[in-house]
């Protein structure tokens, strides 16, 4: 009896000892390495169906093991026959020629390297075992995040590329167009545009991807620029793509306009060959913009000429739609509401913030007053003018001078300093509202606002946040005479009188975070009735 | 009377026979029922919902409730997950809410009053009844307290009064239905500052939702909960998060409670309802085949009786006959013999 006991105990123990160290075998491995320069080297899945795990690859690594041995990137990659200082991204080859030549060429070439490197008693990558590189899990995490060539990327290049002697920029180092017949690529002087207009997410024909595109020009500018012991930029992955290394990137505070004789002030309208007279838009009148002001408010053209530079309304957004433009027409390009790429769009966004949001998310937000339309599509000043480029730019600068861009409203004897609401003073006493102070809040916190400036210079524009439904006027109807009891089932949209001015007040003041009043202190806005 | 064995699996035979045949007939009635046309509901915004208890203060007051144990303006109590007792009607919870949504989130809890309740189809004493206002409402007195309803309910709402010893009462909101017949509000929604409960017409209150979902699409989840869920229920949820990170349950349906358990539970009342009539009938019928029975065993002792009578008869005349015979034979064997010994005499003295 004493031995088996004796016996279960033992058990007992080492079972309990097993399940510690499988536990905390776990735990060591759930905390994955974050690196920025993940490859995962899956080539052959092009040919065939894999037969083992993807090897994950670490660049870095092995950038830094090639340096410390006085060893350079043509370790790895070769020149590419257009030019010997161009190297081809892949791996000891140029071209993918098929399933098992490219497999060839991996096992001999990292095993080889592996090989001659650890006959060298120095620590070197896997050897003889297959999944000591084809892992299922790596236990790594890409903490790889994409660059933002910002606007201060950009000038810093174009300052670091400046001839000493001219004082010009050479965008013809970056910039460039493809000539179809002599099938060369040219430099075209101020066609310059985003990368992306041609270098899509995949390789096409003689294209080749963003991804290619941008790191073997980038990192062959930056080597070559490295190799004349000039500054340059990052020529690792983690250079670029770390989070924290990007953080360390200079940050130029006040960037000078990007010159590509881009205009400063367009005339928005549509296409202009109209052949039929009663074309919609046609009516509308056009839109003068503030091209360089715009300018300022983005980051890449790409925000609006998110395809390509030419007009919008030419081939893809035309007024009743193209193929070319997914059938997106000209006024949905425009206009369309939740989209960051059309004008309405991203001021519609540019709401979201608590200065705008405390009166956008209550009644403005989907009210849209019919003059609203003419503060873009202005009314031309001169009629009947001949359409000329000259004039057109002209009527633009002239239309947008007239422009009144300053939030206002009534004059302060106008507006009642303080408003008594007694509607529902039963258990408390009647609320003392400080009406003028919230007005004053509500246009200070707007008075440096452009966009805000131009929909809000109309008196009374301002009042519509709480006055919503009302008529522009100093005297608008009592909130009671539309909210009166709750539930009334003729007007089922329409909250009654309590719940309006809780609703109301509340919503304001969770947008702007006000600390107080609290939304459940009931005694910060009504004082107790005294009994 | 006793009762063999071969009889006793004759009844359960039966029995189960009548439930059988019972059991499709009540299914089809039991179809999907819309709701009573008109009823009424309450639609709780959780993104109107600011957290202030009054609904609870409400609740207390116009159901005369014993006082909390902490006061209702106490606001600590939110961020516990508190559930509806026998004191307390409705409780209102705070909940840890995904980034992105500004504003502390709240759920009220209390009972749905689904259009068709999985409490009332599990009591077997109609004690709980779906009102056409849209109530689900409770009658104690028919009440034997099996608390089939608490487990019943898919949203943990009847709770049971364990401390009365002599009158034990189910207690759940009643969505105020005295107070709605009187035409006055429920007491949570009255008192409720900011409109986060909405009454009204329960068509309507979809409506309201809709309305909502579709006006501000990125601050409301586009689904009302409690539309379809467990077939529908009178009280209607909106929510700017998914409705599970309110501590909702997504995982139950669209079928009505009553519907799930229709096949199986619409037997009990056939069974209880049938077996006394089926009983006395089988005890009726088997009495009266004692009786023809007994008749028959009379009928029969009679003709045995007669039978034997006549055949008793026809023996004793065959043995009558029988014995004449005998006797007659025996008279001329004796005639013959006398007659012989008379000639041998006759002969002795002639010689």
């Amino acid at each position: 009896m004493k031995k088996s006991m004796l016996q279960w105990a033992g058990i007992l123990v080492v079972f309990i000892l097993v399940l510690t160290l499988c536990i905390e075998a776990k735990d060591t491995n759930e905390i994955l390495e974050h690196r920025s320069d993940l490859i995962t080297i899956d080539t052959l899945k092009s040919f065939d169906a894999l037969e083992r795990p993807k090897v994950v690859f670490l660049h870095d690594l092995h950038t830094e093991a090639l340096e410390k041995s006085n060893k350079d990137c043509k370790t790895c990659h070769l020149s590419e026959k257009s030019s010997k200082d161009r190297l081809s991204l892949k791996f000891k080859r140029l071209k993918d020629t098929g399933k098992q030549e490219v497999m060839d060429i991996y096992h001999a070439e990292c095993i080889g390297c592996h090989k001659e490197i650890s006959a060298s008693d120095q620590d070197a990558g896997p050897v003889e075992v297959c999944g000591e590189c084809h892992k299922k899990d790596a236990g790594l995490i890409s903490s790889n995040l994409p660059v933002a060539f910002d606007k201060s990327l950009h000038f810093r290049h174009t300052e670091a590329n400046k001839d000493e002697k001219t004082n010009k920029g050479d965008c013809g180092l970056c910039h460039h167009e493809y000539d179809e017949k002599a099938k060369k690529l040219f430099y075209a002087k101020e066609k310059e545009g985003s990368c992306r207009y041609c270098h899509m997410k995949e390789t096409e024909e003689n294209r080749m991807s963003m991804r290619l595109a941008s790191h073997s020009g980038c990192i062959d500018c930056h080597k070559k620029a490295a190799d004349n012991k000039k500054k340059t930029g990052p020529i690792k992955c983690s250079g670029c793509h770390d989070p924290d290394m990007q953080q360390k990137i200079e940050k130029v505070k006040v960037v000078p306009r990007i010159e590509r004789k881009q205009p400063d002030i367009v005339l928005i309208h549509a296409n202009k060959q109209k052949t039929n007279k009663d074309d919609r838009i046609s009516r509308m009148n056009p839109v003068p913009f503030d091209h360089k002001a715009h300018e300022g408010y983005n980051d890449t053209c790409l925000a609006c000429h998110h395809a390509s530079l030419d007009s919008c309304s030419k081939k893809c957004h035309t007024p009743t739609g193209s193929k070319e433009g997914k059938y997106v027409n000209l006024e949905s390009a425009m206009h369309q509401k939740g989209n960051k790429k059309s004008c309405l769009g991203c001021h519609e966004i540019n709401q979201r913030q608590p200065n705008c949001a405390a009166c956008h998310s209550l009644n403005a937000e989907n009210r849209m007053l019919e003059t609203s339309c003419q503060i873009c599509h202005m009314k031309p000043l001169l009629k009947n003018s001949p359409a000329t480029t000259m004039d057109e730019k002209l009527m633009a600068e002239m239309l947008l001078k007239s422009k009144k861009a300053a939030s206002g409203t009534y004059k302060d004897e106008d507006i009642p300093e303080k408003v008594i609401i007694k509607e529902l003073a039963e258990e408390y006493e009647p609320v003392e509202l400080p009406h003028r102070k919230i007005i004053k809040t509500l246009l200070n916190n707007i008075k440096d606002n452009t966009l805000a400036g131009y929909f809000h210079a109309e008196k009374g524009m301002v009042c519509q946040s709480c006055h919503h439904n009302s008529p522009l006027d100093t005297k608008p109807p009592r909130c009671g005479s539309c909210h009166s009891k709750p539930f009334d089932g003729r007007n089922i949209f329409r909250p009654g009188i309590k719940g309006a001015y809780h609703q109301q007040c509340i919503r304001c003041h969770q947008v702007l975070k006000l600390e107080k009043p609290k939304s459940t202190g009931c005694t910060d806005c009504h004082k107790d009735k005294k009994k | 009377m006793s009762i063999s064995r071969r009889k006793f699996l004759g009844w359960m035979g039966a029995a189960g026979l009548s439930t059988a045949f019972g059991s499709p007939v009540h299914a089809a009635a039991n179809k999907h029922f819309k709701g009573y046309p008109d009823s009424l509901g309450v639609l709780f915004d959780s993104m109107l919902c600011i957290g202030c208890r009054n609904c609870e203060a409400g609740c207390n007051k116009v159901n005369g409730l014993p006082p909390p144990d902490l006061p209702f303006d106490d606001l600590t109590v939110l961020s516990k997950k508190r559930r509806v007792n026998t004191r307390t009607f409705t409780v209102v919870n705070l909940y840890d809410h995904s980034e992105g949504i500004k504003n502390p989130l709240f759920r009220k809890i209390q009972c749905n009053h689904c259009l068709e309740p999985a409490c009332a189809s599990a009591c077997f004493v109609r004690a709980f009844t779906k009102t056409k206002e849209g109530s689900v409402v409770y009658d104690p007195s028919v009440c034997v307290g099996c608390r089939y309803c608490m487990i019943a309910c898919p949203f943990e709402i009847p709770t049971y009064e364990y401390d009365k010893v002599l009158t034990p009462r189910i207690r759940k909101c009643t969505m105020c239905h005295p107070r709605v017949i009187e035409g006055k509000l429920p007491g949570c929604v009255e008192i409720c500052p900011n409109e986060a409960l909405t009454f009204g017409k329960r068509k309507d209150l979809i409506k309201i939702a809709r309305d909502r979902i579709r006006k501000y699409p990125d601050r409301y989840v586009d689904h009302i909960y409690g539309e379809n869920e467990m077939g529908g229920t009178s009280w209607l949820y909106l929510s700017g998060v998914p409705f599970k990170e309110l501590g909702m349950r997504e995982d139950l349906g669209v079928t009505p409670a009553p519907e799930l358990t229709a096949g199986s539970l619409s037997t009990v009342p056939m069974v209880a309802g049938l077996w006394p009539v089926l009983l006395t009938g089988l005890y009726a019928v088997s009495k009266r085949k004692e009786k023809i029975a007994k008749i028959e065993q009379h009928q029969a002792i009679a003709s045995t009786l007669e039978k034997a009578n006549a055949e008793a008869e026809s023996k004793l005349s065959k043995a009558l006959a029988k014995a004449q015979k005998e006797k007659d034979a025996a008279i001329k064997i004796e005639i013959k013999k006398a007659l012989e010994e008379a000639k041998k005499t006759q002969e002795k003295e002639g010689s």
